[in-house]
């Protein structure tokens, strides 16, 4: 009886130790092999990268870099435009890039976006919109068919569809991905050119609410002004957020017809639109707001007073304003929040 | 009679031990399948690309990184050098200087010419009182807060009470953060549309790393053995156990070290406690209980990315009072929120992440102790086979160090950080001997902490730093 045991209990030590020492080899070669690998990569890249500069900055030919699609060439090359993208400013070098980018990694990006392996894919997708390959946007559509897809995945392929001005894209988000979240729909939305986000403009009132609040986003964030009269007709059709948002639009864009209604809005019962009030009233530095910004600095919201501060700060004569506050106001919150704005940026 | 009686308590305590230990492994290697699942899905995934979009100002949001300061003259300048560093949008800086009685209030003020500022700070959490309140004049975002001392939790609770964010973060003295270690942290956040409430990432051991003016220059492994033997002990709890765990939210630690938390769920909490050891981990508690109560379904995570390094202890002297510390702060998180224990109405939380920190962790070294004795009772009182013994000792060093192993496997996927060939074979060695020396070592320190609790000894072991950074 204890001699099985222990013959049971010798078998398992020892299948573990072998376990062990094959996990050990393995983790040996795998570093050595790495360590190997990258002295190789790094060696060519030195080697290409001043050719590859003369090519991009000054439009050589291609053909003299001799380069072949080989593993370790396309990772050190696609390092190396990672690199350079991150800097080049013109466009004729962007351009240049891309098209060096789809000579020499075209067909291994299409290989890697059917790959089996999630993080293969996602890089793809990553330098496909990083390098701009516009000729891969057909292998990209396809993608949105694929029926097991990670919604990692379909955020960025939509994303790459957005940044190649992609006709299709107000289709596709209408019909398969209505239910994303509104910060997918921004990241999507800010990519668009005017053309195609003057498409979603126009079904502003048909879109699931996420999108309504990513489309008053993306014109405040850009300050949109041709969209102006659009958010002032959002802001007195609707109500509670989709409104907040369109006069948050309306503050950085910095202009509206008639100031009246966003005085008024400053005496609202929502510290939120008394917020987003005062912060226009600042933008558009409109002096009959004054009176009522002065009000707000004694605000119970800490977000108010700091918006009505940063608004009387805008004026011209908005330190002499904030300066009185804090010489003759009682309201201990209030003078700080003076003092904090007569300090900032210091 | 005796004899009788002795030869049953060795049956009776070896089919203890034998079913503890078959529960034990179960546990871990179904912590351990999770993890390796979720790792090797993102295996060789560009990182650097997947944080870019956050870095786009209207995408975030804006954090208040509390640091709180107790006497740590030596390094708080380096810190809060490296934190003005840091690749986020928008945050704002609040050292906390929790009664220092040495140069660190003066140090700070003269090296970024802070000017007292009158400021009301709207007490949402009680604290002790604060003294002064600073601004620097080059940099205003950067925050002194002076108050009487207290403790590190009722600094954070000053920190808190006067950060002006949303997000807050909680930052030790002296660690090194990586460059994106927010992004990396608020990206949980932000994509699941303030969903997730709290999220915390790996802390590594800078010891032996290449330090300088806050950035890690080089990354090394250190000679010192008790610095190895915690590598691989991090990098275990770390990548397995962590992201095991916050796969199903059933995390209950997010380190003190590194983690960002939402204000007001912080606040609604009630802030940190002050009269703990281990106040991380209790306000995690705290807030995983709160969200059971009100029915909300909100998360805490943890992203696998290194966010945050830190220096440990290099002699067995600190090491001890850290670990006696923490197995004490980990018993009293428990204790307050024993409820939650196999209660159905806690969810998971308390049917599955309950059980396995009162059983795994904080019995655990509890009932290797007395393994240990019983079997060198055993050596003088018989009833055990020698054969037997030694078999089982070297099935359990084996165990361990595949465990190790794999620890080093799931970082080898992940993120391969330690660069050279021998740095393996170190760390295999190294996890080889573990059974032999540290473990019993650390067990043995842990009990001593279940111990002085129970003679109702507070005192608290404080961490002597000779500062990482050059």
């Amino acid at each position: 009886m204890i001699n099985q045991e222990l013959l049971f209990l010798t078998i398992i030590t020892l299948s573990l130790l072998s376990l062990l020492f094959l996990l050990l080899l393995y983790l040996m070669s795998r570093k050595f092999f790495d360590i190997k690998k990258r002295r190789k990569i790094e060696e060519y890249k030195n080697k290409i990268y001043p050719k590859v500069l003369s090519i991009i900055a000054e439009g050589d030919l291609v053909r003299g870099l001799g380069f072949e699609k080989k593993a370790i060439k396309q990772k050190a090359m696609e390092e190396l435009l990672s690199k350079y993208v991150k800097v080049l400013e013109g466009e004729e070098e962007k351009k240049r890039l891309s098209e060096l980018a789809a000579i020499c990694l075209q067909d291994y990006y299409q290989k890697r976006l059917k790959s089996k392996r999630w993080s293969h894919r996602m890089n793809a997708l990553y330098h496909i919109e990083d390098f701009q390959m516009t000729k891969l946007q057909g292998d990209v559509v396809l993608l949105t068919r694929k029926k097991k897809i990670s919604h990692q995945e379909s955020i960025h392929i939509l994303r790459i569809l957005a940044s190649f001005q992609f006709d299709g894209l107000k289709d596709l988000l209408q019909n398969q991905y209505h239910y994303l979240s509104e910060y997918d729909y921004r990241s999507i939305l800010t990519r668009l050119d005017q053309g195609l986000f003057d498409q979603f403009v126009l079904s502003f009132h048909k879109s699931p609410t996420p999108l309504k609040y990513a489309i008053l986003d993306v014109i405040a964030v850009k300050r949109l002004i041709k969209y102006r009269v659009f958010a002032e007709n959002v802001f007195s059709a609707y109500k509670d957020e989709v409104k907040l948002r369109a006069l948050k639009a309306l503050a950085e864009i910095g202009c509206v017809k008639d100031i009246e209604p966003f005085l008024e809005l400053m005496n609202s019962s929502k510290w939120q639109e008394r917020m987003v009030a005062a912060k226009l009233i600042g933008s558009i530095k409109e002096e009959k707001g004054i009176p009522r910004l002065i009000e707000l600095l004694h605000d119970p919201s800490w977000w108010v007073r700091s918006q009505a501060g940063q608004s009387i700060n805008q004026f011209p004569n908005g330190k002499t304003i904030l300066q009185r506050v804090l010489e003759t106001s009682k309201d201990a919150y209030a003078r700080d929040m003076a003092w904090d704005w007569l300090h900032k940026g210091v | 009679m005796f004899n009788v009686q002795w030869v049953d308590i060795v049956s009776f305590f070896g089919w203890f031990i034998a079913v503890y230990m078959v529960i034990v492994i179960v546990f871990y290697s179904v912590i351990l399948i999770i993890s390796t699942i979720q790792l090797r899905k993102e295996y060789q995934l560009d990182r650097i690309q997947a944080y870019e979009d956050y870095m786009e100002e209207f995408n975030t949001r804006p954090v208040s990184i509390i640091v709180p300061a107790f006497n740590e003259e030596a390094g708080i300048i380096q810190s809060v050098r490296s934190l003005l560093s840091v690749n986020y949008p928008t945050y704002e800086i609040i050292v906390v200087n929790d009664g220092s009685t040495d140069q660190t209030l003066k140090k700070l003020i003269e090296h970024y010419d802070m000017k007292e500022i009158s400021r009301v700070v709207r007490k949402q959490v009680h604290t002790k009182p604060i003294k002064t309140i600073y601004q620097s004049s080059i940099l205003s975002n950067l925050f002194l807060v002076d108050k009487e001392n207290g403790g590190k939790a009722d600094a954070l609770n000053v920190g808190l009470n006067f950060s002006h964010y949303p997000y807050f973060c909680s930052l030790d003295g002296d660690s090194v953060l990586e460059p994106d270690a927010f992004l990396k942290v608020m990206k949980p956040i932000i994509d699941s549309n303030e969903e997730v409430i709290a999220s915390g990432g790996s802390v590594r051991i800078a010891n032996g790393c290449e330090i300088k003016n806050g950035h890690i220059l080089k990354i090394g492994l250190s000679d010192n053995p008790i610095v190895v033997m915690q590598i691989i002990e991090y990098l275990r709890a770390f990548l397995m156990g962590r992201i095991g765990l916050s796969r199903h939210n059933l995390l209950l630690i997010i380190s003190g070290a590194f983690g960002v938390f939402s204000k007001h769920w912080s606040i609604e909490a009630g802030g940190y406690k002050t009269d703990t050891v281990g106040e991380d981990m209790e306000l995690v508690v705290r807030i995983h209980r709160l969200l059971k109560e009100r029915g909300v379904n909100k998360k805490i995570v943890y992203v696998p990315d290194p966010v945050c390094w830190t220096e440990v202890p290099e002699d067995t002297t600190i090491l001890r009072r850290q670990r006696r510390r923490w197995h004490r702060g980990l018993f009293e998180s428990l204790w307050t929120h024993r409820g939650l224990t196999f209660n159905p109405k806690y969810g998971s939380i308390g049917m599955i992440s309950f059980p396995y920190f009162w059983i795994v962790e904080f019995l655990g070294p509890i009932i290797e102790f007395l393994g240990y004795i019983f079997m060198i009772l055993c050596l003088f009182l018989g009833g055990v086979y020698i054969e037997f013994a030694i078999l089982l000792f070297l099935l359990s060093c084996l165990y361990g160090s595949l465990f190790s192993m794999t620890a080093v496997l799931l970082e080898e996927w992940s993120l391969t950080k330690y660069p050279k060939v021998s740095d393996i074979l170190k760390l295999f060695l190294y996890s080889l001997t573990e059974t032999i020396w540290y473990r019993p070592m650390t067990v043995f320190w842990r009990c001593e902490g279940v111990w002085q609790m129970l003679k109702g000894d507070k005192s608290w072991g404080e961490m002597k730093r000779k500062g990482v950074s050059k």
